[in-house]
This record gives structure tokens, sequence and C-alpha cells, in this order.
């Protein structure tokens, strides 16, 4: 594989990027009620200004219900996806993923704690996600070290705990609760597109792209830092800095997707695993292919949630495990 | 014997009516019932029994509605009417009752409501020699059998029997009364954010549409399914029910995005209603359905 | 001349206890520092110090007449280069991406950018110095060890520092490659006026290659000098608790070490 260069990159996320619009376009004419087709074309066309003989129903189902789950899709895909990737580059693991590691659950305590507690705030809720994802990061690291510093293995050793303490925790919040509550907050847990909040989505789509900004700027330390963390810093890179601001980021990214769709799992695995295999292990390239790459499964994910038991609905953390995990073992086997 | 315990589980799944498939699970069960030699759960004689636990609020409130109150030894915390119930001593949740209370209690019978219930608890209840009575009412009809068939073993027939004569009177009345009214079209909505709602399977869909109600997801398989968003819209309900309050509190009293636009919304035609006389198969599904009926076909009981 | 690196009297707690005490050596252009000493005798703690990984805990370590402490880690990166044992390769890299890796220090942005005109060419002149140009599109993971050392090799060259620490880079090195790996240090240092210091537990190397030999036990420097005045079997004795033959070497006159069994 050729190293990568500016115009490489360029063409790939352009390609992505055009891959990314077909999706949200084709995906917002399948759903539970049918669209006419061509009008929904074009009233997306016109960016939602003309009716172009839609009801104003159908419009409103277009405009108000499915595109803004799409882009929802889109935000929490990209989010997932480059939160992967900066874990596994920074851990050098390339099984490290928000889930594994206990990040999202610390997300999803999070989130809990703002429902139960603060229920109408709507806000609060992706403020105390990113605290608990944080704190489950500053818990594994803490865990982690050991004499040889926190070394992958440990690393991925101290997530699984954390991982595993916090969904107890989690079950034991859901024990407090009566029967109806536990059911959606079951469903939720596994991934849940339906309830966009119209003031959040600006919010997590601005996040995701900012945060797949931040670490795509540090990619080249992050390529460094992925072939040892002795190497990195000898070469000039400020290992701690950019540990500070990956996990940050990261913790960002994890922490909105999961206050507002509940764990979407195996995208922050597959991924940016996919992403590498295609394009090379550079950072530079590999990242930002797996924010739109991200974007992207999880649309297509969340239509068939949507659609394939329509009008009843599945979680979307379902169907991308059901795709993820024999998609995991084929690369597994491939590499 | 066993196999009567998966009838309700795997009933659902076979479209047949539900009147058959209570009918074909009561025959089943008195079949396995009279086929056991020797297996404990056979009920003999009503007055036997002077110590019950009940494992579900509905169970509990019908125990109390019978006249039995005085020997229901043990209710889960969620077990909370009549008010007399809050005396008696806690065995956990429904989903998580404790084996070791209830058996310290030491009573005869334990009656179930739910199938989860019933694969773990039964083999271990009979293992004491307890007797386990389970009776999950899909409908309304189903509520009256098993307020009859508890207040036989409890030793309260004849009040039992006189409650269900006044039940059916009250019931049929409302029936009469929404006769050759226009159905109303209404969603039913469990919860908002996510959005679920009462399907085909759901005990409240039998009073809805005894209650001169078109639930518009009424064909949807399953009983508490998540809906979509996009078809709550479409469907456009001329009313929607909010079922709140009760054990449920305050939540769940506002009706979701996707409905704020639908003809019930705008008109103002969304009723909150008491969630316990909704979901609970006992004598105040009565109310909820008079409930139902007066807020939707209000001049039908001027 | 000035030294390029100057330690005085510098002194590293790690790991609960005092790996090096009251160490001064000056690495000057044009000459190979060898460190020679027993395990745990804190060589590669001393190394690590010198770069700035390990912070010291008292005495001065002076980069080109500046304090250590007050330079940033790009700028360090920039004078001194490290050459370690192996790498870690979990994710795979060709070798010219590998070598390129030693460009980041004279990016423009840090941590993000792309590789210039002159990157490139640093880092081809590179690979042909340690004859790995025809390897130069393979994966890292499909080299053998030695070439996978001249890659190491390749990238510490690749930063143009003139000073090269050497951590043990002989160690999983057969004969042939031993030899290279050192002339090319030689020829580095001669060429383009580097310093260079080797830590290693080949005496006879080091008696070979290095203008200058220090001897540590216990985190000490006991004793500094030219390989014939450091390399005495007593002196050998003191530090190693072993009896060594030393004799001269008949091709290049040097000591020669030989233990005594």
């Amino acid at each position: 594989m050729n190293r990568v260069t500016l115009r490489k990159t360029l063409i790939s996320c352009a390609l992505l990027g055009g891959a990314l619009l077909l999706a949200i376009v084709s995906m917002s004419l399948l759903g539970s009620e049918r669209l006419p087709a061509r009008a929904s074309l074009c009233a997306l066309a016109s960016l939602g200004t003309r009716a172009c003989g839609l009801t104003s129903d159908q419009f409103d189902i277009l405009f108000q219900i499915r595109l803004p789950r799409i882009l929802l899709a889109a935000a929490v895909g990209g989010s997932l996806a480059t939160a992967g990737a900066g874990y596994q580059a920074l851990l050098r693991n390339p099984l490290a993923e928000p889930y594994l590691l206990g990040i999202s659950n610390g997300a999803a305590v999070g989130t809990m704690i703002a429902l139960v507690f603060f229920g109408a705030v709507e806000w609060i809720r992706p403020l105390l996600a990113f605290t608990g994802a944080l704190a489950a990061t500053f818990a594994v690291y803490r865990l982690a070290r050991g004499r040889a510093g926190a070394t992958p293995e440990r690393l991925i050793l101290a997530g699984v705990i954390v991982t595993t303490f916090l969904s107890s925790a989690i079950v034991f919040v859901t024990t407090m609760m009566d029967a109806t509550r536990i059911r959606s907050f079951t469903f939720w847990l596994l991934g849940d597109l339906s309830g966009t909040s119209k003031a959040l989505l600006p919010v997590a789509i601005t996040i995701t792209i900012l945060g797949a900004l931040a670490l795509t700027l540090h990619a080249r330390s992050l390529n460094l830092l992925m072939l040892g963390e002795r190497d990195a810093f000898d070469l000039g890179v400020e290992v701690g800095r950019v540990r500070v601001v990956v996990f940050l980021v990261a913790s960002l990214l994890v922490g909105s997707s999961v206050a507002a769709s509940g764990s979407v799992g195996y995208v922050g695995l597959v991924v940016p695993h996919l992403a590498r295999l295609s394009l090379g292990s550079d950072n530079r390239i590999s990242i930002p292919a797996a924010a739109l790459g991200g974007a992207l499964f999880v649309i297509v994910a969340d239509t068939v949630a949507r659609t394939i038991i329509a009008p009843r609905e599945l979680p979307v953390g379902a169907i991308t495990a059901l795709i993820g995990a024999p998609l995991f073992i084929y690369l597994l086997k491939r590499v | 014997m066993l196999f009567v315990f998966f009838v309700p589980f795997v009933a659902p799944c076979a479209p047949v009516s539900r009147r058959i498939q209570t009918v074909v699970w009561l025959l089943l069960l008195a079949i396995s019932f009279g086929c056991n030699s020797g297996a404990k759960p056979v009920l003999d004689g009503p007055a036997r029994v002077t110590r019950v636990v009940s494992l579900a609020p509905n169970l509990t409130e019908i125990v109390f509605a019978v006249g039995a109150g005085d020997k229901l030894v043990g209710r889960t915390s969620y077990c909370d009417y009549p008010p007399e119930a809050k005396a008696v001593a806690e065995i956990g949740d429904t989903l998580h009752p404790s084996l070791e209370r209830i058996i310290a209690l030491k009573p005869q019978l334990v009656l179930i409501s739910t199938s989860s219930q019933l694969e773990v608890f039964t083999q271990q209840l009979q293992n004491q020699n307890i007797r386990v009575f389970v009776t999950d009412p899909q409908d309304l009809e189903g509520v009256f059998k098993s307020i009859t068939q508890i207040g036989e073993m409890l030793g309260q027939k004849d009040q039992a029997d006189v409650l269900v004569t006044k039940l059916r009177e009250r019931a049929n009345a409302v029936e009469q009364a929404v006769k050759g009214k226009a159905p109303v079209r209404v969603f039913y909505q469990v919860s908002g954010e996510p959005l679920y709602t009462a399907g085909r399977d759901a005990f409240v869909t039998d009073l809805m549409h005894r209650a001169g109600i078109t639930s518009v997801t009424a064909d949807v398989p399953g009983a508490w399914p998540k809906y979509s968003n996009e078809s709550a819209l479409a469907a456009k309900p001329e009313a929607i029910i909010l079922p709140t309050g009760g054990s449920m509190g305050a939540a769940n009293s506002e009706v979701t995005e996707a409905l704020r636009q639908s003809p019930a919304a705008l008109r103002g035609r969304v009723y909150k209603i008491n969630d316990d006389y909704l979901t609970r198969p006992g004598p105040r599904a009565i109310d909820g359905l008079e409930a139902m009926a007066r807020a939707l076909h209000p001049d039908a009981f001027k | 001349m000035n030294p390029l690196l100057e330690a005085r009297d510098v002194s590293v707690a790690y790991d609960h206890r005092i790996a090096v005490a009251d160490l001064t050596l000056s690495l000057n252009p044009r000459e190979i520092t060898a460190i020679i000493g027993p395990n745990g005798a804190g060589k590669s703690t001393l190394l690590r110090a010198l770069n700035g990984q390990i912070p010291k805990s008292s005495g001065s370590i002076t980069l080109d007449g500046q304090p250590l402490e007050r330079l940033n880690r790009r700028t360090i990166s920039r004078h001194i280069a490290v050459v370690a044992q192996e790498a870690e390769l979990r994710f795979p890299v060709t070798v010219l991406e590998f070598v390129l890796g030693g460009r980041f220090a004279w990016a423009t942005h840090a941590g993000w950018g792309w590789e210039t005109e002159r990157d490139l060419e640093v880092a081809n002149a590179v690979l042909k110095e340690t004859e790995l140009t025809e390897l130069s599109s393979r994966l890292m993971n499909e080299l053998s060890g030695g070439e996978r050392q001249r890659a190491l090799m390749a990238r510490a060259l690749a930063t143009e520092a003139p000073i090269l620490l050497l951590d043990e880079p002989t160690a999983n090195l057969d004969l042939s490659h031993q030899a290279t790996l050192l002339t090319l240090v030689r020829k580095r240092c001669d060429e383009h006026q580097s310093a260079a210091l080797v830590v290693t537990h080949d005496i006879n190397l080091a008696a070979q290659f290095a203008n200058n030999i220090t001897l540590m036990k216990q985190g000490r420097a006991v004793h500094s000098g030219t390989p014939k005045e450091v390399l005495r079997p007593e002196l050998l004795r003191e530090v190693f608790e072993v009896r060594v033959l030393v004799d001269t070497h008949p091709i290049t006159g040097g000591p020669r070490i030989t233990p005594i069994i």
C-alpha cells in the first residue's frame, strides 16, 4: 500500500462523503409509512422549502421524524467510530472500543442518573453522560496502571472489569424501576434512535464534527503512538498531552452518543477496523474515514431497525450487533 | 403438567381468538389437574386454604375483592390496593420475589400471574408442598373467570359470584350505552419517549374494544410493542389515552412529540386515566372501562 | 569543542530507589561513548534521563548549553534521537512510513500535517545509508530481526539529530549485523559531527568502536576514559565481579576482553 498523501485522503473522504449523502437521501425514503418517492426527493432537494405534492402529514413524517432521526444516526455512528479509532490508536489495541472499555456504560449510568433525577432538563443528560464516560475512563486508567505503565493488555482487562461493574450498577438501578420503565430502559440500553430531541440534535452533530476534527488534528501523533509510547515520546510526541486530549474528546463523543441513543455497540470496533484494512493504518486517513463510515453504518442499521417489523421497532444496537459480530469474526480471520 | 403453563406463553403467537385460547387453556388445566395423581397442586376443598400469597397486584386486588383479604399473608411491593393490602408482609417485587420469604410465611397457596415467575418458582414451591395457581387474564372474561376461581379456592365462592355478577352488569351497561355510537379512533400511549403502545395481546385492548373505541394499534402483534413515530403520526387518532397516575405517579402525562399535531391533540381530546385501572386485570378494570367510555362517549352517559 | 550534551552530578530516583547517583559525563561531537556495566547498574535509566523521559532528581543536564527541563519535547527530539531494542508493531506499517516517523519533530504543525519534499529526501537518503531501499514498501513485521533494527536506526537517523542514544542496539543481532550497525554509527559521528552514547553488554564491540567508555556500577560512574585506560582486569573485576583476561586484539590493536570461567 502506498503511503498516505493529502490527495489520497481528500479523494477517500470525498467518496465516503458522497456515499453518506446518498445514504441520507435514500434512507429517508424508507420507513414504516410509505412516502411517494418522487415527491419526497423533490421536497428533499428543495431542502424542505417546497412540499412538492406531499400531504402535510407526509411532509411532517419526512422532515420532522425521519430526517432528524437519520441525522442523529449519522452523528451517533460518526461519534462512536471516531472514538473507537482514537482509543485503538492510543491504546495500541485493535480491540479497544467504547463499550469494551466500559466508557459506554459509564455514559449510560450518567444518563440514567440524569433521567431519574433531572428528567425534565434535557441538556443535563449529555453533560452527565460525558461525566460518566470520563469517570469510567479515569477508573480504567487507574486500574490499568502497573509497574510497566498501562500496557494495552492491562487496559483491556481493566476495561472489562469496569464494564461488568457498571453493567451490574445499571441492572441494579433498573430493578428499582417499575415494569413500564424497565421495558423502555432495556430497549434504550440496546440503542434507540427514536427519541430525537430537536434541541439536542444540532449539539450532537456539532460534537461529532468537532470531535472528529480534533482527533484528526492529532493524527500524526497518534500514528507514532500506535507504534509505542516510548518511541513516540522519543520522536517528539507530547504523550501525556495527547493522551488527555484523546480521552477527553472520546469521552465527549461517547457521552453525546449514549445520551442521545443509548449504547449502540460494535460501531467503534468494526468501522475503524474496516477503515484501516482498506485505507491503511495512517490515522490521517483512517480517522476521517471511520467517522464517515460510522455514520453510514448506523444510518443503514437504523433503517433496518425501523422498517423490518414495521410498525414496530427494534433497537438499533441489536442490528449493529447482528451485522457487526459476524463482520468482526470475518475481519479477525483475515488478519 | 408443565405443558399447561407454557400455553399462555405460546398461545399469543398463534392467530387464535382470545376466547378460544382461554377455554382451551382452562380445559387443559382441568384435564391436567384431573390426570395428576399424587401431585400436590390439586386443590381439595375450599376451606383448606387459610394462608395465601399473591405475586401480582391484580391478584391481590381480587383476593380482597372476594372478601378473603384476611387470608393474604404475603404480597409484592407493588400491591398497593386496597389500602388494607399495605399492612400485609412484602415478599419482594413482581419480577424477583423472594422464595425464602414466601416459604417462611407458610402459605398453602401462591397466586402467580406471569409466565416468568412460573418457570422459576413452580417446581421449588411444589417441593415445599405449596400449591400454585396461575392466572393471567388476557381479557375481561378472563378476569371474571379468575375472580370466580380464586373465590372458590379461598372459600368465598358466594361473594365471588356476587362480585362477578355486579361487574358484569356494569360492563354490559357500558357496552349497551356505547352500542350504535361511532367508535372513536384512539391511540393508547404507554410511554412517550420512547414510544410504546398497546398491541393485539394487551389486556387493555379488550377493554377499549368494549368501550366503543377502535385502538389504532389493535392489530399490532405483541402486548406492548415499541411503535414507530411515523406510523403514530400517520394514524391521525381522534383521541389519545394516557395511562398515568396511580402507582405510576406523574410519568407519561404528556403526549409524545409525534402526536402533538394530531387531530386528538389539536382538539384537546387527550384523556388521562388511572394506569392501575387499565393494566391490572382485576375488579378495577371495570372502573377503567367506565372511565374510558365516559371520556370518549360523554353523550352516552348523560 | 563544546559538548553537545552534558550531565553533571546527575542523580535519578526510579522505582523507589536511587538508580543513578552523582553521574557526570559529556557527549562531544565525533565521539562514541559506551556505557558498560552489570544488570541493574542504571545504564538504561541514565539513557532515559538524558533524553528527558525520566526526570532527574538532582544535578544538571544541558543540551547545547540549555537546561534540558526548559526545552519542549519537539526541540529535544530534534537534537536527541533514541534507538531502542524493539519496536511495538501492533499495526501494519511499511518501512518507508516507519522511517518517515522520524521526521515528526520537524513537522510545522504539531500532530498534523503532511510530509514535505525534504522529509522524503531525508528518508530516502537514510534508507540508502542503512541499505533498506529495496525493502521500503514492505511491511515492518515482514522484516527479519536485523532488518528491523536497521529500520529503527534509519528512523533515528532521519531525525537528523546530532546526538544518538542507543540502548543495547546489538542485543538481538547476529554478528554481521552488529558490525554493520556500529559502523553506521561511527560513520555518522565522523561525517556529521554527531555524538553517540551506546549502552551495551558487548564489551569487545565497545572496545572497538567507542572513543570513551564509562563503567557503571550501582548507579555510579566508577571509571571513565579511553578503552585502554578503562578496560583493565582489576577495574573490570571490581565492576563485574568476574575475572577477565585482557589482551591486545591482533588486528585492531585495542583491548580484547575474555572472561575467565
